[in-house]
């Protein structure tokens, strides 16, 4: 995977934070001195220098259970990542001179630099430690005396969780992903059209119990989100889907030529959809059963 | 909330701005005297009105430089605000130079006069008006921004102080920060 930008000739660098402000966010810029604008790099050069010393990133799946740091990507067209989007193409954003006086409001902060080709990186990154460090008593060393820090000091991280370029979100922190674009309502708002569009390639499974189920469940709702923007439903046939069910102790019954989940059961069915269920049979005669918090696709 | 959304800052920056501004008519008064205070100490008081808020300016946009105090500005549509200066002019320059300082009271509604100008233009953000851009080949755009419907862009308009001649909707320019609504292009 590669980055669409150059930081060998970076043309500008702008720094900013988000605010939540009687539940809604607001971006703005900050004006920074050159050596923070130095920082600001560096951490985002470090941040894609963690990136690409693992492997090839795998897709990011809101069902998926991530570890902290895992390298992971989105395109940016995806209904995921709207708002991380929004950002990242909002243009001339509104420079605030007094965006840091309130830091325990702050969401996150966040660096956009443009290269000598114009194109742009935005690079982000949740406040946790950057509004946390204000409210800690610091020291300095100053001739040969420790004296308190008086002025209200923001600690920078050594890193990014996110990079975002015009093709990818490059994601280092998925939970600071999921945090900074709001996901958790993202997905439950677009169960509806999630579920259309599941419909549309398995018309012999009624999904109305499962939407309405997933409409008060998020884990369900991050199950259809993967299912979709993973393709995962395209020529699924109905007697192995019926199979698989049955091997997984899912009960279904067959009304006006429809699958219908039993109630209890939309959960384990999601499961099955999202290819997190299978079964070994290592002992003859005693097949296992599990579900996978966490899967990757074996390539042959 | 509102203060949160859009807070302009450097309040003495942009004061002193202004000053520099009006640094002209100070040359005017310099030339022409007064007889209610003594040339050297009234000439004295015209240059530091003159030196100081330009030298600031200068420092201003050096600092601006070596900072690289820069900005991404895209355009929706630009227009060229060269006839604001004939605004200066009337408002600030005609008026004051015409004045009679031939008494105490003339002379002091007068500094109050300048007074409630220099707080206008400091108000309404007009401390880009200034003639030694002009004299340096520089023109003023106001920048509109562009109409999208990204819920994070910026919808306030800004004031780029450059020597392009013309400038096209959609173009990105990364000019220099003098304040958080007035920008300057070197190049």
């Amino acid at each position: 995977m590669t980055l669409n930008f150059n930081f060998d000739s970076i043309k500008s660098i702008e720094f900013g934070v988000g605010h939540e402000v009687e539940d809604e966010e607001l971006f703005s810029l900050v004006s920074v001195d050159k050596n923070v604008k130095t920082a600001l790099r560096e951490m985002a050069e470090n941040t894609w220098d963690v990136m690409q010393s693992g492997d090839d990133p795998e897709e990011y799946q809101p069902s998926e259970k991530h570890t902290s740091q895992e390298y992971v990507f989105v395109a940016i067209d995806s209904e995921l990542a709207l708002r991380i989007k929004s950002l990242h193409q909002a243009t001339n954003l509104s420079l605030n001179a007094i965006a840091m006086e309130n830091p325990e409001t702050l969401l996150c902060y966040f660096s956009r630099m443009v290269d000598s080709k114009g194109k742009r990186l935005t690079a982000i990154k949740r406040a946790s430690q950057f509004k946390g460090i204000v409210r800690k008593r610091l020291v300095q060393f100053v001739t040969d005396t420790l004296k308190l820090v008086e002025d209200r000091t923001f600690k920078l991280d050594n890193d990014f969780d996110m990079l975002v370029d015009s093709e990818h979100i490059h994601i280092l922190r998925p939970s600071g992903f999921e945090f900074i674009g709001e996901l958790q309502e993202v997905i439950r708002k677009a169960v509806p059209s999630n579920v259309e569009a599941i419909q549309k390639e398995m018309p012999f499974v009624d999904f109305s119990n499962i939407e309405s189920y997933a409409g008060n469940h998020t884990r369900a709702a991050r199950h259809l989100a993967s299912i979709r923007s993973q393709r995962e439903t395209q020529n699924i046939s109905q007697s192995l889907l019926k199979k698989a069910c049955k091997t997984h102790g899912i009960d279904l019954h067959v009304k006006d030529g429809k699958i219908m989940i039993a109630a209890g059961h939309e959960m384990d069915f999601l499961d099955v959809l999202d290819r997190r269920r299978y079964e070994l049979e290592l002992v003859e005669g005693s097949p296992e059963r599990y579900r996978a918090g966490s899967r990757r696709k074996v390539q042959d | 909330m509102n203060a949160m959304r859009n807070h302009e800052g450097l309040k003495s920056a942009r004061l002193v701005m202004v000053l520099s501004s009006i640094s002209p008519l100070f040359i005017l008064w310099a030339v022409r005297g007064n007889t209610l205070i003594p040339n050297r100490y009234f000439i004295a008081g015209c240059c530091a009105m003159i030196l100081l808020p330009n030298g600031f300016l200068f420092l201003k946009l050096w600092t601006a430089k070596r900072h690289t105090d820069t900005r991404e500005i895209t355009v929706g549509t630009a227009e060229d605000h060269r006839d604001h200066l004939l605004v200066y002019l009337f408002a600030m320059l005609l008026p004051f130079y015409t004045t009679n300082l031939s008494s105490w009271r003339e002379f002091s509604a007068t500094l109050i006069a300048v007074c409630f100008i220099v707080f206008l233009f400091w108000n309404l953000n007009l401390h880009y008006m200034n003639v030694m851009f002009a004299i340096l080949g520089y023109r003023i755009f106001t920048i509109y921004p562009p109409q999208d419907n990204n819920p994070f862009s910026g919808r306030e308009s800004l004031v780029l102080i450059t020597r392009r001649a013309t400038i096209f909707s959609g173009q990105h320019i990364c000019p220099y920060r003098l304040s958080n609504s007035v920008y300057w292009e070197v190049e």
